[in-house]
């Protein structure tokens, strides 16, 4: 029981010092939202008369004199209640609605491309490992070249060949905007249609990672005298390696996949932004060009529950399944 | 055990399949929706970044849609050729002698799309209205409105307001009394379902596209235009995606090779409007803090004179940049209120090494043994502070720096981000900077010089000027600009006087060193719809982020064949 009531109680502490960095961070960018919005409007409209400024700061609620303190005292109480704040950038929507809106499509895209990226990792690196020095072993460096090649490049190359040349695929959106979202099949395949190309980029990237973990973890698993004594007893090839040595090997990989769901919700900001994908990771850009604090803030505060929480469901997982973890040493 | 659990992983691998198979059964299902649906549709993109948040308040600074479409101005302001304001609610304006009170007749068939009846009431309610709330009124009025009857407004102002009129006649949106007077905050509202007396109404809302549809009973007639779907993107490279692709029939910004747009994107054209001056903003007053070589006005000569205007041109903005006044107002449009007294009508497209470097020692700068000038053993050397991913003005400030260089003034370029370049410009804390002097509301040199040169815009270093960046502080030019309020914008004779003067301060000082006048230009469909304004119908600046201007343009569009 101490060792859990150790980890929540490290877990408090590390929400707390991730929530003050998430405020004082943004707060160090030089500029302000006001500035940044007339000139944003003088850029794109032309004509931005100054007293515009003096009504958007009392629109915006900038200048408030307020002192950085009693800024954080009051964003930590707002944090607690659950109340984001107003989007400066997207005003005056709030920034929970903002991120209820973007963050579906990110854990769509993201989470079912890592999934398929972690499964055929896995698949591939089980039989690269098991019928090593075979042909398949060019399996590795060629899957380790596309995950070292810079991902814009990967995706806008993918972009020209198979949307702009061939027009398989559409190039940019979440879906075809003449189709109203909701549960219907048209939209439901229209969204499919379009988050393959991203998805299929991001599983190209990464499949390699997870294909060499695995494909080194099953080559020292084949060498374990488990192995060989399930050799003696004559079974079969297949069973051997799915049974005995992949479910071995697959430990430490599994371990990494929970970690790495827990980025799932940080989204992919330059897949979104080669696409047009409405996700989160275009929200945060949007935010940071703008100066948007609570825009920021709250999508910092996801990603870091996100990554704090899915690295919590590892540490007690491991705690049951290795008994190990929980004697302290 | 074992085989329970063979079973189900065949299972699995069966259900994978099937997915597999949905997902390619889409894929080529799905890719022929558009087409024929979108064929009176006009399809545009704004530049607008990420996907839309619901706004139609016409007095948000981040509304999505609706000054001019939904909700309409009294009259429209061709900003960008001199001629008359063209009518949309009102009929007629007339001011006092003194300009202190402005009398407008308004049109009596004009309509809310809920069917209600347009009426005096209602542009006082409105006038009223930002009165109130300081944080809609982005137009700084500060007028007392009152109905006479039903299609008279006479608006009251404390001082001489001329040059106030097109923000009040022309930027100021009409709402409805009867829908406005319950919103609780209407400054910070959202405003679901948005009625006005447009030529559009709003049909759906979805934040990967919003479309308007044309308003049946609008007073001039059901624009021909049936529907606009306005796009949201992740930025301008994706919208030339989009247009190469003939997703979009209408957007603003450059693309590349804009000199052969209708080859490379068959059915498009473009145009390009001269409307921004590009200029190197200085901070220029060393007696509101700003400091560095930038604050000898010969340095700011010997740069003027050192630049290879044509060689920008042609290295940095595909040549659809045109001359320049270095008395800040527009070469073309306002050529009959460029003075007659500035030095030089347009900057010098070639450079002129000889004059800069003569400026430069006339000022007691000589030339060290590394080719740049220094005076008191400081080395004539500035940064130039230029946004990152501009790649426009990265280019221009190249070029520049290499141009600067063989006359011996050594400029660096620094590329910042957007917010910290902002930043640097509000509070003065730069040396040089590339931007680019906007225009007001109607077509008149006295906005440029009264926003960019006014001692009442600017501030010292260190607090936010707006947006007199360059901290310009001239008794004469204050002066001069005060006396125009006074004066009826239509008395050109009383006015020129004080253009004079303030053009040719402006040229003696130049706090801005004029670059260029810029280019705005935009691609559109010449295939689907006809009506576009041209160079020589000009009825309308032709930008599709441009309120209300594209109103004008969208009333005018028709459906090729119609």
């Amino acid at each position: 029981m101490r060792y859990y009531a150790r980890k929540f109680a490290f877990y408090l502490v590390a929400l707390w010092a991730a929530l003050t960095l998430n405020f004082f961070i943004p707060r160090l960018m030089p500029g302000n939202p006001v500035d940044i919005l007339m000139a944003k409007l003088a850029q794109r409209g032309g004509t931005v008369d100054p007293s515009a400024r003096r009504a958007y700061e009392l629109l915006l609620g900038t200048n408030s004199g307020e002192s950085l303190l009693s800024q954080y005292v009051s964003y930590l109480g707002n944090m607690f209640r659950g109340d984001l704040g107003i989007s400066v950038s997207s005003f005056p929507t709030p920034v929970s609605e903002i991120i209820a809106g973007a963050l579906p499509w990110t854990l769509m895209l993201v989470g079912i491309a890592t999934f398929l990226s972690f499964v055929l990792g896995i698949v591939l690196g089980t039989l690269v490992g098991w019928r090593r020095g075979t042909w398949l072993d060019s399996l590795v460096p060629a899957t380790t070249v596309l995950a070292a090649v810079p991902y814009f490049w990967l995706a806008l190359i993918l972009v020209a060949v198979l949307s702009s040349a061939w027009g398989w695929f559409p190039l940019q959106g979440g879906y075809d905007v003449i189709l109203s979202p909701g549960w219907n099949a048209d939209f439901i395949g229209s969204a499919i249609y379009y988050g393959t190309l991203p998805a299929l980029t991001i599983v190209i990237s990464s499949v390699g990672g997870w294909l060499l973990g695995m494909r080194n973890m099953m080559v020292s698993a084949t060498a374990e005298d488990y192995v060989l004594t399930a050799k003696a007893k004559g079974l079969r090839d297949s069973r051997i390696m799915i049974k005995y040595a992949a479910r071995n090997a697959v430990l430490p990989s599994v371990a990494g996949f929970a970690i790495s769901l827990g980025f799932v919700v940080a989204g992919s900001i330059i897949t979104e932004q080669v696409f047009s994908y409405p996700g989160i990771g275009s929200k945060l850009l949007q935010a940071v060009q703008n100066n948007d604090y609570a825009l920021m803030q709250g999508i910092f505060l996801v990603i870091t529950v996100a990554v704090l929480g899915a690295n919590l469901v590892v540490d007690l997982l491991y705690a049951v399944i290795d008994p190990r973890t929980r004697v302290s040493g | 055990m074992s085989l329970k659990a063979r079973r189900f992983s065949r299972a699995r691998m069966a259900a994978a399949g099937l997915a597999a198979v949905a997902l390619l059964a889409t894929a080529c299902g799905g890719s022929s929706a558009g087409g024929d649906a979108n064929k009176d549709t006009l399809i545009v993109y704004t530049g607008q970044s990420g996907d839309w948040q619901l706004n139609f308040n016409p007095f948000s600074p981040t509304t999505l849609e609706g000054p001019g479409t939904i909700f309409e101005p009294l009259f429209f302001f061709n900003n960008i050729r001199d001629v008359e304001p063209r009518p949309r609610l009102g009929k007629s304006f007339e001011w006092n002698a003194d300009g202190t009170q402005l009398d407008v007749e308004l049109r009596d068939d004009a309509k809310w799309t809920d069917g209600q009846k347009f009426t005096a009431k209602d542009v006082v309610f409105t006038l009223d209205l930002i009165t109130k709330n300081a944080a809609m009124n982005g137009t700084g009025y500060k007028g007392v409105a009152t109905a006479v009857d039903d299609t008279h407004v006479s608006i009251k102002f404390a001082e001489p307001s001329y040059l106030e009129g097109p923000q009040v006649l022309g930027r100021i949106w009409m709402v409805p009394e009867h829908k406005w007077k319950d919103i609780a905050t209407p400054a910070t509202d959202v405003v679901k379902e948005p009625v006005g007396t447009g030529p559009f109404m709003l049909e759906e809302f979805k934040n990967q596209a919003f479309t308007l549809k044309a308003n049946a009973d609008y007073y001039a007639g059901a624009p021909a235009l049936k529907k606009v779907r306005y796009l949201a993107l992740s930025g301008n490279q994706s919208g030339e995606a989009a247009l190469k692709q003939g997703q979009i029939d209408w957007q603003t910004g450059p693309v590349p090779d804009i000199a052969n747009v209708e080859k490379n994107y068959p059915g498009y054209k473009a145009i390009t409007i001269p409307m921004n001056q590009t200029a190197l903003f200085t901070c220029s007053n060393a007696a509101l803090g700003c400091q560095g070589p930038q604050t000898d006005v010969a340095v700011r000569k010997a740069i003027y004179y050192a630049i290879n205007r044509t060689q920008i041109n042609a290295l940095a903005f595909e040549n659809t940049s045109s001359d320049i006044s270095p008395g800040s107002a527009l070469v073309d449009r306002d050529k009959d209120q460029v003075s007659g007294k500035l030095k030089e009508k347009t900057a010098p497209m070639q450079p002129d090494e000889a004059k800069a470097t003569q400026l430069l020692e006339a000022a007691g700068y000589t030339k060290g043994g590394d080719g740049v000038y220094a005076k008191d053993g400081k080395p004539l050397a500035m940064t130039l502070k230029v946004v990152a991913g501009w790649t426009d003005y990265i280019t221009a400030v190249d070029t520049m720096a290499q141009q600067l260089q063989k006359v011996g003034i050594k400029v660096t370029a620094q590329q910042v981000s957007w917010n910290e370049w902002s930043d640097a410009r509000g509070r003065g804390n730069f040396e040089l900077l590339i931007d680019s002097t906007y225009q007001g509301p109607a077509p008149d040199p006295f906005y440029n010089a009264s926003y960019f040169y006014s001692t009442a815009t600017t501030a010292k270093v260190g607090e936010a000027a707006n947006p007199n960046f360059s901290r310009f502080s001239n008794p004469e030019v204050d002066a001069a600009l005060n006396a125009l309020k006074g004066i009826d914008p239509e008395d050109d004779a009383a006015r020129q006087p004080y253009f004079d003067t303030i053009q040719t301060r402006i040229e003696e000082s130049i706090p801005y060193i004029p670059v260029l006048t810029g280019g705005t230009t935009s691609e559109y469909n010449a295939k689907k719809f006809t009506g576009w304004p041209t160079k020589e119908d000009l009825y309308a600046f032709p930008a599709v982020w441009s309120r209300p201007d594209h109103s004008e343009i969208f009333l005018k569009l028709k459906p090729a064949g119609q």
